[in-house]
């Protein structure tokens, strides 16, 4: 549960990252750009964090739940701060798709 | 002041920050540490049990040991064993008539005799052989007892320190203009953006953290440094303040006369466990065990909840009677209660407590990117000026005495736990002292020659310090990792993985602080770019 | 004849007090000092003036009172000179005192 917690956060950041001009020009150039895409993105990031927050809460109760959600926001946004973006842009899409998916499947066993 | 709003806060933000920062990675270092301190001290005392045995057995052995021990004492006190401390702690005081002098040529012991302790297996019922250290308590009152100072000053510092800190995470807030835009953005190999960078996402990344640690941190300790609530609102009796304020069970009445056995400690804490509906027992106190009305009061574990105040209960220990609960707490009481456990994270369970850790080093990483910044934007005025003035140098070397220094410290101070005789006297502050010593070394070292490769040399050092422990700890004990991770102590095992981290970490800043080139002026770039085509226009002619 | 006292010892003397040092260090002292009688005084008041339980008013003054000592820092280096620096300290804390005063004789 805590690795779907973690691994939505971490594309919830990805969204919200993408959602930013900087980050959309830096990666996929001006055609990906446009304002209705750069909003998709930041309603998806925050959809996500919302519900990575519901996850946290429903596992971890009402009290650890929400120092759960911010913990793995930090680590999430540190992993793409530090280590992505500089190093590694092209796998930020990739691990944003694949790291939930890792999540449900932990979580479901 | 003249400058506007934002320039005055990031004064205030570069000064508050300046002046503590070094202090303020002590306090951040060991009070990272302390997160592990049970591991910690596990790790520096490989002879305790590894095995676990039920909370029963344990609080059995724990009461049998007592009661051949210390049958006369007023009052004992059992940590029960948990999963990340199989060990059992617990404390007796003695009634005054027993305390004595003593004798010619003795230290006097700490609590003059009033008090005991002792270490017992759960497992054997047998008090623990193990090295005398403290373990990784010395860790968590390095960070607000400081050290060979009186505890008192140490604790006006800290909190000092403390409240500078909290001025310079909300001026840091202020001052960072772009806060949301540059939320995610580092550009490395860019001087000093590059340091800009990190210091800004380091403390960003981790912000609720750091306001949190540093405010809570401050409520700890606000009854020594606000008193005088208390004093104006009861001005006769301040005692009162203090039974009401926390939700804690009364004082118990003194012994009475006559004694009885008391019930079976397992039926007890039953009853308890019955009473909470399955939640489990941390620990008990019985007070005038033997008499007739002894008492026990029992104590909840932390769970879910954030409090730092868990429920207790008071029984008869001879009938078995409910005799008190510990009250509901105020809004106040839990607020602080709360802010204190979040403050020490005991509710934290591994996931969450590696991420309290992670955090942690973030904020030393934040600090010590603040004080590097600092320098590196200084720098270029000097270099105009042709030497680098007092305060750059006197911040230069404090910046290779803490930020390298500290490491090294931190290492030594497990050399020394592996390394220092068994039979030792005074062996405890003995490894308090090699961690001051090795500091002060780093520390003189860095102000002989605080240079660029000074730093290397000492990240070096601190990275051989840390890769070579797992290696001490095969050479001096059972306990290393061929074992651990055999038998699946993640503890033990997870200690020597981290110290070979940290020392992959701590060669990886030594290279490239070894590595360094400034960075190259425009024309110095146009100088070598003309000098390159013309060599390859000389080759082509040679050739042709 | 000139009756104004002697005008450039006058002046000079005010001329010290121009050096930006002092200003900073005005401040630093309004804001170590002032604010730490500020977050005193703020935890006595609320501990005497809140409507609740004794004990729970003495801990939600202790509380705010950090906040407020930190607050009353970035005051110190905020407003446009350092005796707006004191007088902004100085007020609330002089308030805070006068109410404790006044609440504390009552109780």
């Amino acid at each position: 549960m805590m690795l779907l917690a973690l691994t939505l956060n971490f594309s919830a950041f990805t969204a919200l990252s993408l959602a930013m001009e900087k980050h959309q020009l830096d990666l996929h150039g001006k055609a990906h750009a446009g304002p209705a895409r750069m909003r998709l993105w930041r309603w998806l990031g925050w959809a996500l964090l919302a519900t990575a927050f519901g996850i946290c809460v429903a596992d971890h109760g009402w009290a650890a739940g929400p120092v759960l959600w911010l913990g793995a926001m930090t680590v999430s946004g540190l992993l793409i701060a530090f280590g992505l973006y500089p190093w590694r842009p092209r796998w930020i899409a990739p691990l944003a798709w694949a790291l939930p998916v890792l999540g449900l499947g932990a979580a479901a066993l | 002041m003249k400058n506007g709003f934002r320039q005055s806060m990031a004064w205030l933000h570069t000064w508050t920050g300046l002046l503590v920062g070094w202090l303020l990675l002590l306090i951040f270092m060991a009070g990272t540490a302390s997160y592990y301190r049970e591991e910690i001290s596990r790790w520096m005392r490989p002879e305790l049990p590894r095995s676990s045995v039920s909370t029963e057995v344990a609080a059995e052995r724990a009461v049998t040991f007592l009661q051949h021990k210390a049958p006369q004492a007023e009052s004992w006190n059992v940590t029960l064993p948990d999963p990340r401390n199989p060990a059992m702690r617990m404390f007796w005081r003695n009634p005054e008539s027993m305390v004595k002098p003593p004798a010619e040529g003795e230290k006097r012991r700490r609590g003059g005799g009033r008090f005991g302790d002792a270490t017992v297996d759960p497992a054997s019922g047998e008090e623990v052989a193990a090295r005398e250290t403290r373990g990784g308590d010395f860790f968590y009152r390095l960070h607000f007892d400081l050290h060979y100072i009186p505890v008192l000053w140490a604790r006006y510092l800290v909190g000092f320190c403390a409240m500078f800190m909290l001025v310079a995470i909300i001026t840091g807030v202020i001052t960072h203009k772009k806060i949301f835009k540059d939320f995610f953005t580092f550009r490395p190999e860019k001087g000093l953006r590059s340091w800009l960078d990190f210091h800004n996402v380091s403390a960003v990344m981790a912000l609720p953290y750091h306001a949190m640690i540093t405010y809570t941190g401050l409520v700890t300790l606000m009854f020594m440094y606000l008193p005088q609530g208390v004093s104006v609102a009861y001005p006769k009796d301040e005692e009162a303040f203090f039974s009401e304020a926390f939700a804690r069970l009364a004082d118990p009445a003194d012994a009475a006369e006559g004694s009885a056995a008391p019930l079976p400690i397992q039926q007890l804490l039953d009853s308890a466990r019955a009473e909470w509906k399955g939640a489990q027992v941390s620990g008990f106190t019985v007070f005038h065990p033997g008499a007739a009305n002894a008492v026990i009061d029992i104590y909840q574990r932390d769970g879910k909840r954030l409090s730092i105040d868990t429920p207790s209960l008071r029984y008869h220990a001879v009938s078995g009677a409910l005799i008190e609960t510990s009250p509901v707490p105020g809004g106040a009481t839990h607020t602080r209660g709360v802010m204190y456990g979040l403050h020490l994270a005991r509710f934290a369970d591994w996931g969450l407590r590696a991420l309290f850790f992670l955090s942690g080093l973030v904020g030393c990483l934040m600090v010590a990117s603040g004080v590097v910044l600092w320098a590196v934007k200084e720098r270029p005025k000097h270099a105009k000026a042709g030497r680098i003035g007092f305060g750059l140098r006197l911040v230069d070397a404090l910046n290779i005495g803490a930020v390298a220094g500290l490491p090294i410290a931190f290492a030594a101070y497990f050399w020394g736990n592996r390394l220092l005789p068994l039979e030792m006297a005074e062996r405890a502050d003995a490894e308090a002292s090699v961690f001051f010593y090795a500091w002060a070394a780093a520390l003189l070292a860095a102000f002989v020659w605080p240079k660029r490769l000074m730093w290397a040399w000492q990240l070096y050092l601190g990275a051989a310090l840390f890769a070579l422990i797992p290696v001490i700890n095969v050479l001096t004990t059972d306990a290393h990792l061929g074992v651990t991770l055999r038998t699946g102590d993640w503890a033990l095992a997870g200690f020597d993985l981290v110290m070979l981290a940290f020392g992959a970490m701590l060669a990886y800043c030594g290279l490239r602080m070894q590595r360094w080139q400034p960075a190259l002026s425009a024309a110095e770039k146009k100088r070598r770019q003309a000098a390159a085509l013309a060599a390859t226009a000389n080759a082509a002619e040679a050739s042709a | 004849m000139d009756s104004t006292p002697d005008a450039s010892w006058f002046n000079r003397f005010g001329g010290f007090f121009d050096r930006p040092w002092l200003g900073v260090l005005s401040r630093s002292l309004a804001a170590i000092f002032g604010g730490y009688a500020l977050a005193a005084t703020c935890a006595m008041f609320f501990a005497v003036a809140l409507p609740i339980a004794r004990a729970q008013a003495v801990l939600t003054g202790m509380l705010v009172a950090i906040v407020l000592c930190a607050c009353a820092a970035l005051w110190a280096f905020a407003t446009r000179t350092a005796l707006r620096a004191w007088i902004g300290i100085a007020a609330p804390t002089a308030l805070f005192w006068l109410g404790t005063l006044a609440l504390g004789a009552r109780a």
